[in-house]
Order: C-alpha cells, then structure tokens, then sequence
C-alpha cells in the first residue's frame, strides 16, 4: 500500500512471550482504563454542566470530584500497561504516530496534571464554599484536549499512508474522516456511562432511608444522570453508525469480512446499546425504579467491554496491509510471565483486601480513629 | 535513527534531562516517604504522641499532591519523552523488559490505591488500618525503585546480557545492587528534607525540636547510606566508564568536575542536617531548603554523571545515542545510512548537500542541533572544508574499531563521546559538504584566504 515505505524498521529484537497473551492482557487492561477513563471525562464533562447552583447539583458535583479523585491517578496508572503492551506489539507504528504530533502528544501530560490538580482545587473550594463552576469548565476542557490528542495518534498509528500528509503538518494529523465520530464515540461512552452512574449513587443513597428533603436532592440527582445517560446513548446510537460508515472502504469490508469474531462483538455492542435506551426510557421514576437503573449501568460496562473488543478487531484491520509481510520472532520467557502473573494476582488481591479494610473498618464509638 | 526526528532548538537530551530529573526528585521522595510517614505513624500510635501523628497527617499531603499526581504523570512523562526523543532505543529497552515494566506497574496498582486510601481515611479507620494502609504503600512504593533500578542501571552497564540477551542477566547488572543501595539512601534524606517542612510547622517549640530533630536522624541515616552506596558504585563501574571521571587524569574533565561537584554537594547537606541535630531548637526554614538543594545538587549531580558516563552509548557496548546498533556498523558502511533511515532519507533532494542533510537529520540531529543545545554550527564555527573531513575520517575510523569484534575502550579515541560515523563514503562526503555549508561564510573566506 502507498505509504508503507515510511514505515520503520522491525525492531530486530525478539517479543519476550506469545503474542497471543499479549494482545489477551492488552485488551483486559485498556477495559480496566477506558472504565476509569470513562469515569473521569464523563464525571468531569457532568460535573461542568451541573454547576452548583442547585441542591442536587451540588450533591452530583461532589460525587463527582470524589470518584475522579480516585478515578484519575488509577486510569493514569492503568493507563500504563496498555501503553507497554502496544509498544511491544506495535513499537513502530506508535512511536511514529507520537512523533507526527509531539507537542501534542507531550502536552497531554501537562494537561492531565492541571485537570487532576483543578480536581482537588475544586474540592478544596467547594468545602469552603466557593464558586467552582470556571475550574469545572476548565477541568472538563483539559479532559477532554486529553481525549482527542489520544484518538488523533491512534488514529494515526494505524495509517502509515497518512504519516506523509501529517508530518506536514497539524492539519494533515486532523484530515481523518473518522476523528470526530470517533471521539464523540469515546464521549459519549463516557456521557453515558458517569449518568448511570451517578443516578446509581442517588439510588443507593435513597434506600438506605434519608430525611424527605435530601431525598429531594437525591431525586434530582437521578433524573439529572438518567437524563444525561439518556440522551448520550440516543446520540451514540447514531454517532455509532457515523463511526462505522466513516471507517476507510477497506477497512470496512475487511471488518464485516472477519466473520463470527468479529461480528459476535460489533452485534452485541449494538444491542447493549439499543436494550440501554429501552432501559432507561423507561424509568421516570428513579428511586423507585432502582432496577432498571442498575440494569442501565451493567448495560454501559457490558457494551464497553464488547467496543473494546471490536477497537481492537477493526485496529487489526487497519494495519493487516502494513504489516503483511511482519514476522515478528517471539521467545517464551515463561519463568517470567509466570512471576508477573503470581504478582499480579497477588498484588490486585493485596489492593482489593486493603480496599476493603479501608472502606469498612471503622472504631467503635469511643474508640479512637487514626 | 529510522523514525522522524523531532527538531527541538533545546535539544531532546534537555528534555529528557527536564522531565527525568523532576520525577526523581519526587519520586525518590515517594519511595522514602512512605517508609519515613510509616515510621513516623507508628511511634506515634506506639506512644499516643500528638506531634508525630499531625507530622504524619501534614506529609501525607505533600504525598499525595506531589507523588501521586506530579511523580505519577511525570513519571509517565518519561516513557512519552524517550520514546519521542530515542525510539529505537526505548523500543530495544520495551522488548527486553517488559515482563520487569509489567511488574512494576502491579506495584504502581498498590502504590496509588493505598496513598489515595491513606489520606482518605484520616480520622475515619482505625489506627491499625491505617498502618496497614501505609505501610503497604511504603513496600509497593520501593519495590518499584527495586525493579526500576534493574533497568536504568543495565543502561550503564548491561554486563552478561551482551552475550547472553537474558532478562535476568541484564536486570541483575553489575551496578545494580550498589545503585539500589545508594538510590535507597537518597529516598531516606529525600523524605527527610521534604518532611522537615512538615515539622517546622508544629507550633509547640518542645515538639518542633523533636520532630526536627526525628527529621535530621533520617536524612543523616540517608546520607551515609547513599555515599556508603556511591562508593560501591564506583567500584562496581567497569575500568573504562571509571577512567572517564575517576584516577589522577579524567578523560572527561567535565565528569569529574560533576563528580567533584556532587561529593560537596553531599558534604555540604551533611553539614547542614548535623546543625538540624544538634541545635534542632535553631532550625528555620532557610536552612532546611538550602540543605534541600544540596540534597538535590547531590543526586542530580549524580543522575548527570551516569548519563554522562554512559556516551557515547544509550545501552551500553549495544546501542549508540543515536540509535545505531554496535553490531549494524558495517552493514551500514556498505548499505548506507540512508537506506536504512526512511525518514531523514525523505531530505535527500538529489544534490550532495540535500544527502548530506539527510545524513545530518538520520546520525547526529538525536544530539545536536543546528542552533540551539550543542550547536553544530556554533560547533563548526572555526572549521573549514578540510577540518571537517577529517572528523569525519577519525569518525569513521572509530566506527572500524568499534566493528572490529573487541569493543574499543572509548577513552582512547579521539572523540569518546561521539558515536562513529556509518555510511558509505558518498554519505560521509556529503555529510562534509553540508555541515561546511552550515559554517559561517566568513570563517570560510579567512581559511580560504590562508
């Protein structure tokens, strides 16, 4: 294909393990960060719109900065392993997508430290009862920079014939068909996703029995992030197709040409997506609807893990013409992937059982706390 | 080398040099803090003392605002950096660690969950968890100084895995356990420095003593520990690296003048922390920043020395700062540079000057620069025509010695911290008549006139 012959060298050192396993742990952990990352351009984007000038606004707004402080440092630190994987995989064609945009893809940290800085700006002051709806915006805006700056170098990193058009310059980086539905596919996800979720909270927050006006706000608060899941899945559901049809001609009928693997994912994709507007267009009542509010949620999580699947397929897709004539020599360093698998399983249940402690273990009236 | 190369007037090197040296600062601090703050947290539920537990309290916050959230971008920042500056080179260090990355980051998991939940559940848990809480945080955070040590030590000295390419070989380097040593002194005075902030502002004189003086113990403790481990270092550093800086007559005057630099720097934080013991009562704010800049004067001066010690390599006796490969210097003398670097090819407009730039862009722009960091033009500023093929030629020449098979000891050649020239001889000519394209006019014309 024209383009390919500024594609750099293999890296002539061996892949350290099957790459089957690679791609199984790639894909297991961008799941584990796109739900953090979702939590947090969605909590922040929500969070800008809701203002605090109401209640229940309010409430949400607070909500939302306690889960992005933990959402954020664990979508960056579960951003990591994605990033290492698809560097062992396919080293050079991202460290080439990178340095069509290096500006850009070097500010996105600044940017992520200002948003997760503005984070604890805001909490501070809306303790002190301070007006935050400016450092909301500005939180949202940085997110949000973040976002696209990603989807402009992977966008890149699987097309080597537009490598030429970009080194030109920032407007050859943008000339892609796709950007736009493909970042509102990400935002809207995550729309969709922190709406559930925070009515999910209001739900939770009502059963366990609270005075008639802060279940008032808690009312509120659930209408609010129904509404906004709502409305974010409708637009999904045709930003959807938009992403689809949007996609290069090759790569589109090679996807739809890749057969059950392939389709079994986009299908249930679609249909998470349809059975979640049929949810939640049916609660009016969301208190006393916390089913069908709680199915909404599962439905979000569940036709995320399914996209990411599918993410993955139409990448493949892409590059199938790049990387035709690839072969990638690969050795089998079990004793090592055994060792990072004995951590790993023991280092999530260390994380999960302090967690736990942490959540639950609390003195007894009189006793003193740390 | 076969990537695009970022054109940065202040040369990639700074940048790396910026964003590594910003995230160990804070980092190290992450490592030794967390040890410092559990310490501190459990003298003070051992012996119910108020003081220690607001010392904690004040820290924890100073963890989370400057580890969790600036060591952890920046720390990612480095990875973005590398691999925007030295592709071929992080991709070489990706595919021959990744299991030791992979690992690393199950620690981050635990690291950041448990400094989210520690400064989270003050005054809500009680104390035993809250223990629990950082000194889970404290072991996750040094294990994950125990793997990375592996790997940016191997970049010095990679020893047996030259031969072998094993993981095992590379990350238990020769330098390793005396670098880890020494990088675990350096987290102690760090936590130190930074939590005799913390301690200056207790407001009973009594207590501020103590805790200042707490404070000084640790960075003292750290500071024999990390020259105790310097030492070692040295020892440890092959004979060749070692001549660059150390023995009566450095090769590198500018190494060990950094050398020299970072062992008063140390001598310097000494002194200043002992005054913290003995007088803890005088102890001000001043004081405790001036000997924090000698704490960082210490371990940049370091983190320069190792970098510096490493050219002209990026992997030591594998890869050189510019990608090429040790083994690939005779491939490259017969293919050419050029085929082998699409990217910089893209410049070669046909003329010899355009090759020559294309040259320029595929083996010396990862160093240098046109104007700005380690201006070749300022480089070249006395050179004329004749003076430039003859780097080139004792340029090339070294590439032979590197491609004899042994591997030359760098500090016998002419220019110890420059990779050789590769490429044919139609490359290296052209490279000539660019870079005398790039001397100013005058200074052609004067030598010209001679």
């Amino acid at each position: 294909m024209a383009g390919n012959e500024l594609i750099p060298a293999l890296d002539p050192m061996p892949v350290p393990g099957p790459l089957w396993l690679y791609h199984v742990l790639w894909v297991v952990t961008f799941l584990i960060h796109i739900l953090l990352v979702n939590a947090v351009l969605g909590g922040s984007v929500i969070a800008a719109w809701a203002g605090t000038a109401r209640a229940d606004r309010r409430r949400t707004v607070e909500l939302l900065l306690r889960v992005n402080t933990w959402a954020i440092p664990l979508s960056i630190t579960f951003g990591i392993a994605p990033l290492l994987f698809v560097q062992v995989v396919l080293g050079r064609f991202f460290y080439t997508a990178a340095l069509l945009v290096p500006w850009w893809w070097l500010g996105l940290l600044g940017l992520l430290m200002v948003g997760y800085y503005l984070n604890y700006l805001a909490k501070w002051r809306l303790a002190r009862g301070e007006g935050v709806r400016p450092w909301l915006v500005l939180q949202a805006v940085c997110f949000l920079l973040v976002t696209l700056i990603q989807v402009v170098v992977n966008l890149l990193h699987m097309q080597p014939q537009r490598w030429e058009a970009a080194a030109g310059g920032l407007a050859g980086a943008l000339a892609d068909p796709t950007l736009i539905p493909r970042f509102l596919h990400f935002l809207l996800a995550a729309l969709a996703m922190v709406g559930a979720m925070v009515a999910w909270v209001a739900v939770r927050q009502a059963a366990r029995g609270v005075a008639a006006g802060e279940r008032q706000e808690l009312e509120g608060m659930a209408h609010f992030g129904v509404k906004f899941a709502l409305y974010a899945t409708l637009l999904q559901l045709i930003d959807g197709f938009w992403l689809l049809f949007a996609l290069p001609e090759e790569v589109l009928k090679g996807f739809m040409r890749s057969g059950p693997a392939a389709m079994i994912p986009l299908t249930l994709g679609i249909l998470a997506g349809v059975l979640l507007l049929v949810f939640l267009a049916q609660v009016h009542d969301p208190l006393a609807q916390g089913g069908k509010v709680r199915r909404a949620l599962e439905l979000v999580v569940a036709a995320t893990a399914v996209m990411v699947i599918t993410r993955h397929q139409v990448r493949e897709v892409y590059l199938a013409p790049a990387r035709a004539a690839e072969e990638l020599i690969t050795t089998a360093p079990w004793g090592l992937i055994a060792l990072f698998l004995v951590i790993f399983v023991a280092g999530v249940a260390t994380t999960v059982y302090a967690m736990v402690r942490a959540a639950t273990d609390r003195p007894a009236p009189g006793e003193q706390a740390a | 080398m076969d990537y695009p190369i970022w054109d940065l007037a202040f040369g990639g090197g700074v940048l790396i040099g910026i964003v590594a040296i910003a995230h160990v600062l804070v980092s190290h601090f992450a490592v030794g803090g967390g040890i410092a703050m559990a310490l501190v947290e459990t003298l003070a539920v051992r012996r119910k003392d108020a003081a220690l537990r607001q010392l904690a309290y004040r820290s924890s916050w100073i963890l989370i605002l400057v580890s969790t959230v600036f060591g952890a971008i920046t720390g990612v920042g480095i990875w973005f950096t590398i691999g925007l500056i030295h592709p071929t080179a992080t991709s070489a260090l990706i595919r021959t660690f990744v299991w030791g990355w992979a690992i690393e980051w199950v620690f981050f998991i635990l690291e950041v969950a448990t400094a989210v939940a520690y400064v989270a559940t003050w005054n809500k848990v009680r104390p035993r968890t809250h223990l629990l809480l950082i000194w889970l945080y404290a072991f996750a955070a040094f294990m994950s100084l125990v793997v990375i040590q592996g790997i940016i030590s191997y970049m010095l000295t990679p020893g047996r895995w030259l031969e072998t390419k094993a993981f095992w070989d590379g990350f238990l380097n020769p330098t390793y356990v005396p670098g880890l040593v020494m990088r675990t002194g350096i987290c102690f005075f760090l936590a130190g420095a930074y939590m005799a902030f913390a301690a200056l502002r207790e407001q009973d004189v009594d207590a501020r003593g103590r805790l200042v003086r707490l404070m000084a113990s640790f960075q003292v403790v750290g500071i024999l520990v990390a020259y105790g481990g310097y030492r070692w270092w040295e020892v440890a550093l092959p004979e060749p690296i070692r001549a660059l800086f150390l023995g009566a007559s450095p090769k590198l005057a500018a190494l060990a003048a950094t050398r020299s630099f970072l062992l008063w720097a140390l001598t310097a934080y000494l002194v200043l922390v002992l005054f913290a013991l003995v007088a803890p009562r005088l102890q001000r704010w001043p004081v405790t920043a001036v000997a924090l800049i000698a704490a960082f004067a210490f371990f940049g001066g370091y983190e320069r020395l190792r970098e510096g010690a490493r050219k002209p390599y990026i992997i030591r006796d594998h890869m050189f700062s510019n990608g090429v490969l040790v083994s690939d210097i005779e491939r490259h003398n017969r293919e050419g540079i050029l085929a082998h670097a699409r990217w910089a090819a893209r410049e070669d407009d046909g003329s010899l000057e355009g090759k020559g730039r294309a040259v320029f862009r595929a083996q010396c722009a990862s160093c240098h620069t046109l104007d700005g960091y380690l201006s070749i033009r300022r480089l070249l500023a006395s050179a004329d025509a004749a003076m430039v093929d003859m780097i080139l030629e004792i340029m090339h020449e070294q590439g032979n010695a590197y491609a004899g098979g042994a591997l030359p000891d760098t500090t016998t050649l002419d220019y110890p911290a420059m990779p050789p020239f590769v490429g044919t001889k139609e490359e290296r000519r052209a490279l000539g008549v660019y870079l005398t394209t790039l001397v100013p006019a005058h200074v052609a014309e004067v030598r010209h006139g001679r």
